[in-house]
């Protein structure tokens, strides 16, 4: 009530409309009586102190439903719910009132009806110079909705049970503390509420004085977030995921935290399994590295070192058969032509192996390539002989992304196959064609020869699967798998269509670029 | 084989594989031309030679080179090695045509030979009939075509 001195201006009578100002305005028990029938939110009114309602004012009227007449000289325990007068509830706060002189409490209270409201009431004993009781000023609030609000939002809180939600005061001591919180942190509120927030903390964060760090830093930037291991209850650790946000008063003044942790201990695992994961590949990687480069060296050594001895046979004899040949019988003229045939043979087979071998190792870089520019330089790699036997339809605007190196000795791999693969005596011929399917070039290399039993189909393109003697056609078993390898490392599929004695179509499919 | 020294160019072949030796002396042999092919098996032997340190300092028994046939792959002292060696040399030595012969056909080998200065990279062909022609080419165009340097002191 002594706010109101100084705000005189403003105060009104609910019926008079017009500021009444007397000289000495605030002594005016009109004044007053009129300040107080204008609290229309608040029920004040007086009791005896036997507790009978001795004055009623409007704010009272329209909160409880009664009109003065109907309840002065009634006993005040008309506006409590039976519990709380079984619990004499009435009597019990008269007498603290009495007591300590004021009197608070928050509980249901009954309107005329019947209907409840929460009220916020406070009880003062008013007494004469003497001391002596002449009864109790009651005021009274209806709270209800702050009630809801806070009953909603203690349910919201409570009811998050994934988060712990807690609060501290300025010092770290616990305030309050929800379900999520219990939850996760194995404490219940009646043991933790009260106590400092830092034995949440493992005992090396603790010591390094990590709990005051993080309110300092929440206090002075307004947020902290972290993650760290805590410790519930029973001992267990978890990794959680902290946010501490500062509470302040209206004028600024730090009250207290809110925090909200989070046990992330699963993410953590999965995060460590990732890495652990990650790990692991970098060192497969580095493995495969070395496994590369020690291939790359023994291939290097296999071109150097193998291949010399290979040389040097072919050498002498052809050195033998050049010089000598004349002075040798007919047979072993024959036999040295197939020490020859032999060796070379040999030298094309460790060449297409380390091709083969090279071609699983290497980056091969892809870029667009003028198929049709492929299937040139494919062309021009085959025996003079046969080049006009090959016919090739090929529109000049289909690229495709590939790497020309890989594409073209593929192409050049399956025409020399369609050419080679013919009855002997018989002329071979060879269709080289293209078409756009979907976002794919398709090339298709076409043979009228022998073609390949269906059994074998899958076979062919394995490394060293020869499906006949080297006599007829001979040829190292790697040219198809040096094919399959290639167009597979730049993105492609390779495929055959055949049909014993009629011909062999083998298809080369590459993104369009 | 070491009369007509002064009157042959010497050609110096640093190899160690004693059959690609005889080969390359037989294809020398089938075409026109008159050589002596001086052969080293290893990397410091190939240093010594060119450095005339004993045996080597006869210069009339091992003349200074027209050219050299290097190998890569060599014992001791690898081809590049030798010819890192030859062309920081401070004497004309340095200047002396030097071509890779080798069975390697590695990128990288191919392009750290010319970094080093090597004149020429050259695979060892597969059969002794190309040999014989590349034998042929080499004569021709080292021995006739090109004007060489001065490498003796």
């Amino acid at each position: 009530m002594s706010s109101a001195q100084g705000k005189t201006e403003v105060i009104r009578a609910p019926q008079a409309g017009t500021a009444v100002l007397t000289p000495n305005p605030l002594q005016s028990e009109r004044v007053f009586r009129l300040l107080v029938e204008s609290l229309s939110d608040y029920a004040l009114f007086l009791l005896t102190p036997d507790g009978v309602v001795a004055s009623w004012n409007p704010g009272a009227e329209r909160m409880k439903r009664y009109k003065p007449a109907e309840i002065i000289g009634r006993h005040f325990s008309i506006f409590y719910v039976p519990g709380d007068l079984e619990a004499r509830k009435p009597e019990n706060e008269l007498r603290m009132a009495r007591e300590t002189g004021r009197h608070e409490d928050e509980g249901w209270r009954l309107r005329k009806d019947g209907t409840r409201f929460w009220a916020n009431v406070v009880i003062t004993a008013i007494r004469d110079t003497d001391g002596q009781l002449l009864g109790f000023g009651k005021i009274t609030r209806d709270v209800t909705d702050r009630r809801e609000a806070e009953l909603r939002y203690r349910l919201l809180i409570d009811g998050v049970t994934d988060y712990a939600i807690y609060s501290l005061d300025r010092h770290g001591n616990i305030t309050s503390w929800n379900s999520g919180a219990q939850r996760i942190k194995k404490y219940s509120a009646e043991e933790i509420i009260g106590k400092h927030f830092s034995q949440f903390y493992t005992k090396e964060d603790a010591e390094a004085g990590l709990p005051a760090k993080v309110l300092h830093t929440a206090a002075t930037t307004g947020h902290f977030e972290g993650e760290g291991w805590r410790i519930r209850k029973d001992g267990s650790k978890f990794w959680s995921s902290v946010v501490i946000t500062p509470i302040r008063d209206e004028a600024g003044e730090l009250v207290g935290f809110s925090k909200i942790t989070r046990d992330v201990t699963d993410r953590m695992k999965l995060l460590e399994k990732i890495q652990h994961h990650a790990d692991e590949l970098e060192i497969r990687v580095a493995e495969r590295e070395r496994t590369n480069a020690e291939l790359e060296a023994f291939s290097y050594s296999v071109s150097h070192d193998l291949r010399s001895p290979l040389r040097a046979i072919e050498g002498f004899t052809d050195i033998v058969l050049t010089d000598y040949g004349s002075q040798l019988p007919e047979p072993v003229l024959g036999l040295l032509q197939n020490v020859v045939q032999s060796a070379t043979r040999m030298n094309r087979l460790v060449e297409d192996l380390l091709n083969y071998g090279r071609l699983g190792r290497i980056e091969i870089e892809s870029a667009p390539v003028s198929v049709a520019a492929a299937v040139k330089a494919a062309c021009e790699q085959i025996d003079e002989n046969l080049r006009d036997e090959i016919k090739s339809a090929v529109d000049p605007s289909f690229q495709v992304s590939a790497n020309l190196a890989t594409l073209t000795q593929s192409l050049f791999n399956l025409i020399a196959n369609g050419l080679k693969f013919y009855p002997p005596g018989q002329k071979p011929h060879v269709d080289v064609s293209a078409s756009r399917e979907k976002g794919d070039i398709v090339v298709r290399i076409k043979d009228e020869g022998i073609g390949i039993e269906p059994q074998h189909l899958e076979r062919i393109f394995q490394v060293f699967e020869r499906l006949h003697g080297d006599q007829l056609y001979p040829g190292t078993g790697i040219g198809l798998a040096i094919v399959k390898r290639g167009i597979n490392r730049i993105g492609g599929k390779v495929w055959v269509e055949s049909k014993p004695g009629k011909g062999s179509s083998f298809f080369i499919s590459l993104p369009a670029a | 084989m070491m009369i007509d020294t002064e009157h042959k160019p010497v050609i110096l072949l640093v190899e160690d594989n004693s059959f690609d030796v005889q080969l390359i002396q037989s294809a020398l042999g089938r075409t026109p031309g008159e050589i002596n092919l001086i052969r080293v098996e290893d990397g410091d032997k190939a240093v010594d030679y060119l450095a005339g340190i004993s045996p080597f300092d006869d210069r009339e028994t091992y003349p200074i080179p027209i050219t050299m046939l290097l190998d890569i792959k060599l014992p001791k002292r690898s081809g590049f090695e030798v010819l890192q060696w030859l062309r920081s040399q401070g004497g004309p030595i340095r200047r002396l045509p030097t071509l890779m012969l080798t069975s390697s056909k590695h990128q990288v080998d191919i392009n750290q030979a010319f970094e080093r200065g090597a004149n020429a990279y050259l695979t060892k062909p597969d059969s002794i009939k190309e040999l014989t022609s590349l034998m042929g080419e080499l004569k021709t165009f080292w021995l006739k075509r090109v004007e060489m340097p001065e490498v003796k002191r």
